[in-house]
Protein backbone atom coordinates (compact mmCIF):
# COMPACT_ATOMS: atom_id res chain seq x y z
CA UNK A 1 0.00 0.00 0.00
CA UNK A 2 1.68 3.13 -1.04
CA UNK A 3 2.38 5.78 1.06
CA UNK A 4 3.02 9.85 1.87
CA UNK A 5 5.06 10.92 4.34
CA UNK A 6 5.67 14.84 4.65
CA UNK A 7 6.55 16.58 7.94
CA UNK A 8 8.12 20.24 8.53
CA UNK A 9 8.73 22.64 10.88
CA UNK A 10 6.49 26.16 11.29
CA UNK A 11 7.94 28.54 13.31
CA UNK A 12 4.93 29.39 15.48
CA UNK A 13 3.04 27.90 18.19
CA UNK A 14 1.49 24.75 17.60
CA UNK A 15 -2.26 26.90 18.88
CA UNK A 16 -1.67 29.44 16.27
CA UNK A 17 -1.14 26.40 13.41
CA UNK A 18 -4.06 24.89 14.65
CA UNK A 19 -6.13 27.71 14.57
CA UNK A 20 -5.38 28.41 11.06
CA UNK A 21 -5.71 24.48 9.69
CA UNK A 22 -8.60 22.74 12.16
CA UNK A 23 -11.34 23.96 9.67
CA UNK A 24 -12.39 21.20 7.96
CA UNK A 25 -13.76 23.80 5.30
CA UNK A 26 -11.01 26.06 5.62
CA UNK A 27 -8.80 25.02 2.73
CA UNK A 28 -9.24 28.00 0.76
CA UNK A 29 -7.97 29.85 3.29
CA UNK A 30 -4.78 28.60 3.76
CA UNK A 31 -4.07 26.01 0.99
CA UNK A 32 -3.02 27.94 -2.67
CA UNK A 33 -4.31 25.01 -4.36
CA UNK A 34 -7.49 24.70 -2.86
CA UNK A 35 -10.04 27.20 -4.67
CA UNK A 36 -13.26 27.06 -3.05
CA UNK A 37 -14.83 24.68 -0.51
CA UNK A 38 -18.08 23.93 0.88
CA UNK A 39 -19.82 21.68 3.65
CA UNK A 40 -22.68 19.21 2.01
CA UNK A 41 -26.11 19.14 3.66
CA UNK A 42 -25.60 22.33 5.68
CA UNK A 43 -23.58 20.42 8.52
CA UNK A 44 -20.91 22.11 10.55
CA UNK A 45 -17.08 21.77 9.52
CA UNK A 46 -16.37 20.03 12.96
CA UNK A 47 -18.72 17.40 12.73
CA UNK A 48 -17.25 13.89 12.56
CA UNK A 49 -18.77 12.48 9.40
CA UNK A 50 -19.07 15.88 7.11
CA UNK A 51 -18.70 15.34 3.98
CA UNK A 52 -16.12 18.51 2.43
CA UNK A 53 -16.99 18.86 -1.87
CA UNK A 54 -14.10 21.49 -2.85
CA UNK A 55 -12.21 22.53 -6.24
CA UNK A 56 -8.66 22.91 -7.09
CA UNK A 57 -7.50 25.89 -8.66
CA UNK A 58 -6.86 23.65 -12.07
CA UNK A 59 -10.89 22.95 -11.78
CA UNK A 60 -10.48 19.44 -10.45
CA UNK A 61 -13.47 18.34 -8.16
CA UNK A 62 -12.60 16.47 -4.51
CA UNK A 63 -14.74 15.05 -2.15
CA UNK A 64 -13.62 14.23 1.26
CA UNK A 65 -15.14 13.14 4.55
CA UNK A 66 -14.12 13.87 8.04
CA UNK A 67 -12.73 10.80 10.14
CA UNK A 68 -11.64 12.41 12.96
CA UNK A 69 -10.78 15.44 14.48
CA UNK A 70 -8.60 16.32 17.78
CA UNK A 71 -8.45 19.61 19.43
CA UNK A 72 -6.73 17.64 22.08
CA UNK A 73 -3.99 15.41 19.84
CA UNK A 74 -4.17 18.62 16.86
CA UNK A 75 -5.10 15.82 14.32
CA UNK A 76 -7.90 15.78 11.48
CA UNK A 77 -8.47 12.35 9.43
CA UNK A 78 -10.24 12.38 6.22
CA UNK A 79 -10.62 10.43 3.58
CA UNK A 80 -11.68 10.43 -0.59
CA UNK A 81 -14.96 9.67 -1.90
CA UNK A 82 -14.16 11.14 -4.84
CA UNK A 83 -11.77 13.00 -6.47
CA UNK A 84 -9.92 12.47 -10.50
CA UNK A 85 -7.14 10.86 -8.98
CA UNK A 86 -6.75 6.85 -9.99
CA UNK A 87 -6.54 5.50 -6.22
CA UNK A 88 -8.94 3.79 -3.99
CA UNK A 89 -8.86 4.03 -0.14
CA UNK A 90 -7.16 7.04 0.47
CA UNK A 91 -7.16 7.79 4.21
CA UNK A 92 -4.79 10.89 5.23
CA UNK A 93 -3.91 12.42 8.59
CA UNK A 94 -2.67 15.83 8.71
CA UNK A 95 -1.17 16.28 13.01
CA UNK A 96 0.44 19.17 14.37
CA UNK A 97 2.92 18.51 17.66
CA UNK A 98 4.25 21.76 20.03
CA UNK A 99 8.01 21.78 19.32
CA UNK A 100 8.90 22.53 23.25
CA UNK A 101 12.01 23.69 22.72
CA UNK A 102 11.56 27.52 20.51
CA UNK A 103 7.22 26.94 20.89
CA UNK A 104 7.34 25.95 17.26
CA UNK A 105 5.66 22.99 15.35
CA UNK A 106 6.42 19.67 13.76
CA UNK A 107 3.99 19.28 11.34
CA UNK A 108 3.29 16.20 9.58
CA UNK A 109 1.08 14.64 6.73
CA UNK A 110 0.11 10.91 5.92
CA UNK A 111 -1.62 9.36 3.84
CA UNK A 112 -2.33 5.97 2.57
CA UNK A 113 -4.32 4.95 -0.50
CA UNK A 114 -4.40 2.25 -3.02
CA UNK A 115 -3.50 2.20 -6.81
CA UNK A 116 -2.49 0.01 -10.12
CA UNK A 117 1.53 -0.29 -9.05
CA UNK A 118 2.53 1.32 -12.16
CA UNK A 119 0.67 4.77 -10.67
CA UNK A 120 2.38 4.38 -7.14
CA UNK A 121 5.52 6.66 -7.95
CA UNK A 122 3.69 9.51 -9.41
CA UNK A 123 0.88 9.63 -7.18
CA UNK A 124 2.86 9.36 -3.69
CA UNK A 125 5.02 12.27 -5.43
CA UNK A 126 2.36 14.45 -6.55
CA UNK A 127 0.05 14.44 -3.88
CA UNK A 128 3.28 14.71 -1.30
CA UNK A 129 4.94 18.09 -3.42
CA UNK A 130 1.44 19.23 -4.77
CA UNK A 131 -0.64 19.10 -1.71
CA UNK A 132 1.11 18.52 1.74
CA UNK A 133 4.26 20.31 1.22
CA UNK A 134 2.80 23.17 -0.53
CA UNK A 135 0.41 23.56 2.44
CA UNK A 136 3.31 23.54 4.87
CA UNK A 137 5.24 25.78 2.68
CA UNK A 138 2.11 28.08 2.60
CA UNK A 139 1.53 27.88 6.86
CA UNK A 140 5.74 28.70 6.78
CA UNK A 141 4.72 31.83 4.90
CA UNK A 142 2.02 32.69 6.87
CA UNK A 143 4.12 32.26 9.94
CA UNK A 144 7.35 33.39 8.78
CA UNK A 145 8.14 35.87 12.00
CA UNK B 1 1.43 12.75 39.00
CA UNK B 2 3.83 14.71 36.56
CA UNK B 3 3.74 14.15 33.14
CA UNK B 4 6.59 16.00 31.44
CA UNK B 5 6.82 16.94 27.49
CA UNK B 6 9.93 18.16 25.61
CA UNK B 7 11.10 18.19 22.15
CA UNK B 8 12.98 19.54 19.66
CA UNK B 9 14.54 19.60 16.32
CA UNK B 10 18.12 18.35 15.17
CA UNK B 11 19.49 19.34 12.44
CA UNK B 12 20.91 16.06 11.35
CA UNK B 13 19.16 13.45 9.51
CA UNK B 14 17.25 11.20 11.75
CA UNK B 15 19.42 8.13 11.22
CA UNK B 16 22.13 9.51 12.35
CA UNK B 17 20.83 10.74 15.60
CA UNK B 18 18.64 7.51 15.96
CA UNK B 19 22.66 5.43 15.68
CA UNK B 20 23.41 7.90 18.69
CA UNK B 21 20.26 7.46 21.56
CA UNK B 22 19.44 3.58 20.34
CA UNK B 23 21.83 2.01 22.20
CA UNK B 24 20.82 1.93 25.27
CA UNK B 25 24.23 1.69 27.11
CA UNK B 26 25.51 4.38 25.51
CA UNK B 27 24.33 7.72 26.99
CA UNK B 28 27.30 8.02 29.00
CA UNK B 29 29.05 8.85 25.86
CA UNK B 30 27.05 12.35 25.49
CA UNK B 31 24.99 13.13 28.57
CA UNK B 32 26.57 15.01 31.13
CA UNK B 33 24.78 13.86 33.96
CA UNK B 34 25.96 10.01 33.35
CA UNK B 35 29.45 9.15 34.02
CA UNK B 36 29.55 5.60 33.59
CA UNK B 37 26.66 3.09 32.38
CA UNK B 38 27.03 -0.41 32.05
CA UNK B 39 24.31 -2.96 30.98
CA UNK B 40 23.55 -5.94 34.01
CA UNK B 41 24.44 -9.56 33.11
CA UNK B 42 26.08 -8.97 30.25
CA UNK B 43 23.44 -8.61 28.41
CA UNK B 44 22.83 -6.63 24.64
CA UNK B 45 21.64 -3.34 25.39
CA UNK B 46 19.04 -4.07 22.37
CA UNK B 47 17.78 -7.05 24.72
CA UNK B 48 14.55 -5.96 25.62
CA UNK B 49 14.39 -5.94 28.99
CA UNK B 50 17.80 -5.21 30.23
CA UNK B 51 19.16 -3.19 33.25
CA UNK B 52 21.28 -0.39 32.33
CA UNK B 53 23.12 0.76 35.61
CA UNK B 54 24.58 4.61 35.89
CA UNK B 55 27.01 6.43 37.33
CA UNK B 56 25.97 9.52 37.97
CA UNK B 57 28.38 12.40 37.71
CA UNK B 58 27.82 13.14 41.32
CA UNK B 59 28.38 9.78 42.32
CA UNK B 60 25.01 8.12 42.45
CA UNK B 61 23.58 5.33 41.17
CA UNK B 62 20.32 4.12 39.11
CA UNK B 63 18.93 1.42 37.43
CA UNK B 64 16.51 1.75 34.61
CA UNK B 65 15.19 -0.90 32.15
CA UNK B 66 14.51 -0.99 28.83
CA UNK B 67 10.65 -1.96 28.20
CA UNK B 68 10.28 -0.56 24.45
CA UNK B 69 12.74 -0.57 21.59
CA UNK B 70 11.55 0.26 17.72
CA UNK B 71 13.89 0.50 15.10
CA UNK B 72 11.27 0.74 12.70
CA UNK B 73 9.55 3.70 14.82
CA UNK B 74 12.58 4.69 16.11
CA UNK B 75 11.43 4.88 19.63
CA UNK B 76 12.21 3.53 23.25
CA UNK B 77 10.26 3.42 26.35
CA UNK B 78 11.98 2.93 29.35
CA UNK B 79 11.12 3.00 33.23
CA UNK B 80 13.53 3.72 36.26
CA UNK B 81 14.45 0.89 38.72
CA UNK B 82 16.37 2.31 41.46
CA UNK B 83 17.05 6.00 41.59
CA UNK B 84 18.82 8.72 44.13
CA UNK B 85 15.94 11.38 43.34
CA UNK B 86 12.43 10.15 44.51
CA UNK B 87 10.89 9.99 40.89
CA UNK B 88 8.67 7.02 41.32
CA UNK B 89 6.37 4.83 38.75
CA UNK B 90 8.55 6.92 36.13
CA UNK B 91 8.18 5.97 32.48
CA UNK B 92 9.40 7.74 29.50
CA UNK B 93 9.42 7.68 25.95
CA UNK B 94 12.09 9.03 23.52
CA UNK B 95 11.03 8.95 19.63
CA UNK B 96 11.96 10.35 16.65
CA UNK B 97 10.47 11.31 13.40
CA UNK B 98 11.90 12.61 10.04
CA UNK B 99 11.08 16.21 8.99
CA UNK B 100 11.43 15.33 5.25
CA UNK B 101 11.20 19.40 4.47
CA UNK B 102 14.65 19.88 5.21
CA UNK B 103 16.78 16.29 6.55
CA UNK B 104 16.04 16.79 9.90
CA UNK B 105 15.15 15.10 13.04
CA UNK B 106 12.09 15.80 15.44
CA UNK B 107 13.24 14.33 19.16
CA UNK B 108 10.38 13.99 21.16
CA UNK B 109 10.68 13.07 25.13
CA UNK B 110 7.97 12.44 27.42
CA UNK B 111 7.68 10.78 30.90
CA UNK B 112 5.11 10.77 33.55
CA UNK B 113 6.19 9.98 37.36
CA UNK B 114 4.98 10.78 40.81
CA UNK B 115 6.59 12.28 43.71
CA UNK B 116 6.41 12.84 47.14
CA UNK B 117 3.99 15.65 47.84
CA UNK B 118 4.99 19.09 47.29
CA UNK B 119 7.87 18.47 45.35
CA UNK B 120 5.90 18.29 41.74
CA UNK B 121 7.14 21.50 40.43
CA UNK B 122 10.73 21.04 41.36
CA UNK B 123 11.23 17.46 39.87
CA UNK B 124 9.32 18.39 36.70
CA UNK B 125 12.24 21.51 36.70
CA UNK B 126 14.94 19.12 37.47
CA UNK B 127 14.48 16.33 34.96
CA UNK B 128 12.63 18.40 31.90
CA UNK B 129 15.91 21.11 32.09
CA UNK B 130 18.97 18.81 33.45
CA UNK B 131 17.91 15.88 31.77
CA UNK B 132 15.97 15.99 28.84
CA UNK B 133 17.09 19.83 27.47
CA UNK B 134 19.89 19.25 28.63
CA UNK B 135 19.85 16.13 26.80
CA UNK B 136 19.42 17.56 23.70
CA UNK B 137 22.40 19.71 23.91
CA UNK B 138 24.88 17.19 25.25
CA UNK B 139 23.31 14.99 21.73
CA UNK B 140 24.36 18.11 19.31
CA UNK B 141 27.42 19.24 21.07
CA UNK B 142 28.68 15.03 20.30
CA UNK B 143 27.29 15.18 16.95
CA UNK B 144 28.90 18.10 16.34
CA UNK B 145 25.95 20.26 15.65
CA UNK B 146 25.93 24.10 16.07
CA UNK B 147 24.04 24.92 19.51
CA UNK B 148 20.15 25.85 19.49
CA UNK B 149 20.79 29.68 19.95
Amino acid sequence: MPRVFVSSVIDAPAAKVWERVRDFNGLPRWHPRIRESRIENGEPADKVGCVRDFNLQNGDRIRERLLGLSDYDLFCTYSILESPMPLTGYVATLRLTPITDGDRTFAEWTAEFDCEEAMADDLVAGIGTNVFQAGFDALKRHFAR
Amino acid sequence: MVKIVKSTVMEAPVEAVWEVLRDFNGHDKWHPAVAESHVERGLPSDKIGCVRRFLLADGSELREQLLTLSDIDMAFTYCLLDTPIPLLNYVAHVRLIPVTDGDMTFWHWESRFDTPPGREAELEKQVGEKIYEGGFEAVRAYMGLAPRS
